[in-house]
């Protein structure tokens, strides 16, 4: 039942990814500017246009590129179905390759922020909901607005002001490692993982260190709205029959507090999924404040400089990403909630 | 876990010499002591060990996004700053001393042999004979000779990359067999024939098709640096024979002062000293240059004292580095403007008097001011004023709004009256990227031209879809912009770029300025082999541009870099990279 559902939900994910990236084949299309004069530059001769043009294959009629994206036209360059996403107008590297290189930064800064954030989002708003309008539910109020109140990347700048130039206790906003320090060969991508493979533990801790600040920031702005929704939705379950009831038999606070908190999981969850989905582009604010090379990044130098192969890259990967997210919370919501089947 | 023994003899974990420098450093031990914190023992240990290592870390906007000049990121100045160090020219300018913040500058009028060691000009049949340096060595060892001049060049009239730049330069430059064919179906026309050919092993001898002053010139530019044959062909492939992927994807093999360690795009990219470099090992052994895209940042990190150079700060984060101890702010007038662009192509701006009244309003001295911090010069002519040939313009358009009001009347739009019919073509245009330097100068511009009754707006666009608009389609109506730097150092070049009509090889002429006039003095100047002849014509069509107000010329900005004061030699080059040979760090 369960592997139905899922090569079900992995059959739909397919198709509409496939919609998706003939969606964005055209629509980048419609952008209001040409790439290639990105290339001739000074040069703009119609000589040099047209031979400017050809190299990104832009002088072929427009179905003939979109059968050479989708690896239809293999004799004229390999596309999706050859496992080739092209190659950037911009860096020259093939699209695969860049986002091999930056995507792992991205994943690795918001899945460490995400799992610290779920680790403090739920006991701060259980800890509201169980005494509400104590002091606790104040103070978990007043942080839930204070974190919420500014865009990531000031806290980010405030952050670096404050504890990397006047304490000293972070290091420089200069990436995953010092520029001093020699990266390990990339295997995973993940600067944690892959300085734990090649055996260098110095380097492990210079990355967690290195990854502290925007994690601190991630953390501190996402938990705000994970927060506020744990703490409603325990109120909710709180005062739902169920909890009514368990209260008339007596039940220990503790024990009728984890019923109401598996209750209340459930929309938690899928704000943190969209949250996570949104996060995979939108954290190119604290990308750029502390210098990670990450998708956002990547996405955003992609769109300024009309790079098509790269634009629709990461918009494939981007949506594969979420897709898969979604469907590993509807297992989840379907495990912890007894009331939803794999239908 | 890799072990190295460091020079001293200590043991060392990690590969990097700083780690070996930096252990010793007398700092570095003084602050191992109970009491600090491990971060703040880390920004001692990187604060102190670059310097004494002759080692640098420079924070920039960006890495090379590729190392091929005839590559698709050609364009973007972070790769020229990467090729620039890894290449050589055949040619390029003598020192002209320092200036007032210690900046070397070029002497425009004294050329010096690079690889080339020197050169004789045959005027009666247009050759140049190049002798070249012997005992020139790459960073592995691999020999120069005319050999790799011939390639480079041959290379060029290829056109098989995305930008083909170095075919552009030898264009421009007049090098015979450079022409606009090369890009049609006729194979023969890309192969290099005798244009240019090795005479001997050391030299080479290149043709022009005509007398043209700009042949020395585009030699020095970057776009025409020296690849190292040899590695070029090992790395050749069936579908890429000139290396292209080679180059924009992993190394650039020439002969230049540095050799790539290692690069990570958008990331970092590392250059070690070339032991073999002919003009001795430079001082600073090994250059970092990290990609931090705030420029905030860059300016904190800086005054930390853990980066020893940042580029790319705005005006006012360098003015506020200007007082900060450790740190130096030094800069140079070099090519570096700002101007009104205004469309020749469309209405109202094909209004001379209209041009001139906006010419009139626009506050110079305050955008100096507030824009620029005091950091700028008011610009006299169209040509940037350090160039061979700069003349500043008979007529001149000094702030005086009353002046603008008549003339707005002159022109027929009394206090603005009837302008309202034009309000597409008064959204003043820059781009978005450059918001926080353009920004504050773009409002002060529209509310002194609103004060003179022209109904400007501000309207902001990606930098590609400016470039798209300025170069391919030229439809941008009015137009603010401070990027234009032409490379090729002569006023000539300049004029060709930006001011000669489109089918009289203009190259860049973004507001469709045409007059046969000056298209005429432009042809005569052009070949003209007598300099003195060459630059009287050239001083006539700048007056003449300055009385058309081709462009509304507003003021000259300083290019500027904040570094350690224990940097020294920091040069200016026109295309403003930094080469890291110049540097050394006082001890």
């Amino acid at each position: 039942m369960l592997l139905r559902y899922v090569l079900k939900r992995l059959g739909v994910g397919a198709l509409q990814l496939a919609g998706l990236t003939v969606a964005v084949f055209f629509l980048i299309r419609w952008l209001p500017a040409d790439p290639v004069s990105r290339l001739v530059s000074m040069n703009a001769s119609d000589e040099a246009y047209a031979q400017a043009a050809a190299q990104l294959g832009l002088d072929r009629p427009l179905l003939t590129q979109l059968a050479v994206y989708l690896g239809f036209r293999p004799d004229l360059e390999p596309g999706i179905l050859q496992g080739s996403l092209g190659v950037s107008w911009v860096t020259g590297s093939a699209i695969t390759q860049d986002i091999l290189q930056f995507l792992p930064v991205t994943l690795e800064l918001i899945t460490i922020s995400f799992v610290i954030a779920f680790l403090v989002s739920i006991p701060l708003g259980m800890l509201g909901a169980l005494n509400p309008g104590g002091r606790a539910d104040k103070g978990v109020f007043f942080y839930g607005l204070f974190a919420g109140s500014q865009p990531e990347f000031w806290w980010g700048l405030l952050f670096v002001f404050l504890f990397f130039f006047k304490l000293g206790w972070a290091p420089a906003p200069l990436g995953s490692l010092s520029p001093m320090s020699m990266a390990p060969v990339p295997v995973t991508g993940f600067i944690t993982v892959d300085t734990l493979i090649a055996g260098q533990p110095r380097l492990f801790v210079e990355a967690l260190h290195h990854l502290m600040l925007p994690v601190i920031t991630l953390v501190f702005v996402l938990s705000g709205p994970i927060v506020k929704m744990v703490r409603q939705n325990m109120l909710r379950a709180l005062q739902s029959d169920f909890v009514l009831y368990a209260n008339c038999l007596g039940l220990p606070r503790r024990r009728v507090a984890r019923y109401a908190l598996r209750a209340a999981m459930g929309p938690s969850l899928t704000l943190i999924g969209i949250l996570y989905g949104f996060m995979l582009s939108g954290a190119v604010l604290v990308e750029n404040v502390f210098s990670l090379g990450g998708i956002g990044q990547y996405a955003v130098r992609s769109v300024l400089s009309f790079d098509y192969p790269a634009i629709q890259g990461v918009v494939l990967v981007i949506t594969a990403i979420s897709l898969l997210v979604y469907l590993l919370l509807d297992l989840v919501h379907a495990a912890i909630d007894p009331r939803i089947s794999h239908r | 876990m890799r072990t190295q023994r460091c020079p001293n003899g200590q043991l060392n974990e990690s590969p990097s010499p700083l780690q070996c420098a930096a252990r010793l450093h007398p700092i570095a031990r003084a602050v191992k002591r109970p009491g600090l914190s491990s971060a703040a023992l880390s920004v001692a240990l990187l604060a102190a060990a670059p310097a004494s290592a002759q080692q640098v870390l420079i924070l920039a906007e960006d890495v090379p996004a590729g190392l091929d000049y005839d590559g698709p990121s050609a364009a973007i100045p972070a790769s020229q700053q990467g090729m620039v160090n890894l290449l050589e020219p055949l040619v390029g300018y003598a020192s002209g001393g320092e200036n007032e913040d210690g900046i070397i500058v070029p002497d425009f009028d004294t050329f010096e042999g690079r690889l080339a060691e020197s050169w004789e000009h045959d005027a009666t049949d247009n050759t140049w004979t190049l002798k070249l340096r012997e005992g020139v060595q790459g960073c592995n060892g691999e020999t120069f000779d005319a050999n790799d001049v011939v390639y480079t060049f041959a290379r060029a009239k290829s056109v098989s990359g995305a930008a083909p730049i170095g075919w552009f330069l030898s264009n421009v430059g007049s090098i015979a067999g450079f022409t606009t064919d090369v890009f049609g179906e006729d194979a023969a026309a890309k192969k290099l024939g005798d244009e240019v050919v090795a005479i001997d092993e050391y030299t080479v001898q290149i043709t022009q098709s005509e007398p043209n002053a700009l042949f020395l010139p585009v030699l020095t530019i970057f776009g025409l640096l020296i690849f190292d044959k040899e590695t070029m062909e090992e790395n050749a492939t069936e579908d890429d024979p000139w290396a292209h992927d080679y180059v924009n994807n992993t190394n650039a093999p020439g002969f230049g002062p540095y050799c790539l360690d290692s690069w990570r795009k958008t990331e970092q990219i590392t250059y070690t000293a070339n032991e073999n470099y002919y003009l001795g090992k430079p001082a600073i052994e090994r250059v970092s240059v990290r990609r931090v895209p705030q420029s905030s940042n860059r300016a904190v990190v800086l005054r930390t004292g853990q980066a020893q150079l940042v580029t790319g700060l705005t005006p006012r984060e360098y003015d506020s580095l200007q007082d900060a101890d450790g740190v130096t702010v030094g800069g140079v007038t070099g090519n570096e403007n700002l101007f009104l662009h205004m469309n020749f192509g469309v209405e109202p701006f094909d209004n001379i008097t209209l041009r001139q009244a906006i010419a009139h309003a626009i506050p110079v001295e305050q955008i100096i001011q507030n824009g620029y911090f005091g950091q700028a010069t008011p610009w006299a002519g169209v040509v940037p004023s350090g160039y061979p040939g700069y003349k500043a313009g008979d007529t001149q358009y000094a702030y005086d709004p009353d002046r603008a009001k008549a003339l707005l009347a002159e022109a027929g739009y009394e206090g603005g009256e009837g302008l309202e019919a034009f309000a597409d073509a008064f959204q003043l245009t820059y781009v978005a990227e450059k918001e926080s330097t353009l920004g504050p100068i773009v409002n002060i511009v529209q509310s002194a031209l609103r004060e003179v009754g022209i109904p400007a707006t501000l309207n902001p666009i990606p930098q590609t879809q400016y470039g798209d608009r300025q170069l391919v389609k030229r439809d941008l109506p009015f137009a603010i912009n401070d990027q234009e730097k032409p490379i090729g150092v002569d006023a000539g070049y300049a004029i060709q770029l930006f001011f000669v009509s489109a089918d009289k090889g203009g190259l860049n002429n973004m507001v469709n300025h045409s007059n046969p006039e000056i298209d005429e003095m432009w042809s005569k100047a052009r070949v003209e082999p007598d300099s003195d002849v060459r630059t009287d014509i050239l001083g006539q069509i700048q007056d003449r541009l300055m009385s058309d107000v081709a462009w509304a010329p507003l003021l000259e900005y300083r290019t500027q870099w904040a570094y350690s004061d224990r940097l020294q030699g920091l040069r200016w080059y026109p295309d403003n990279s930094i080469r890291y040979a110049d540097l050394n760090v006082a001890e």
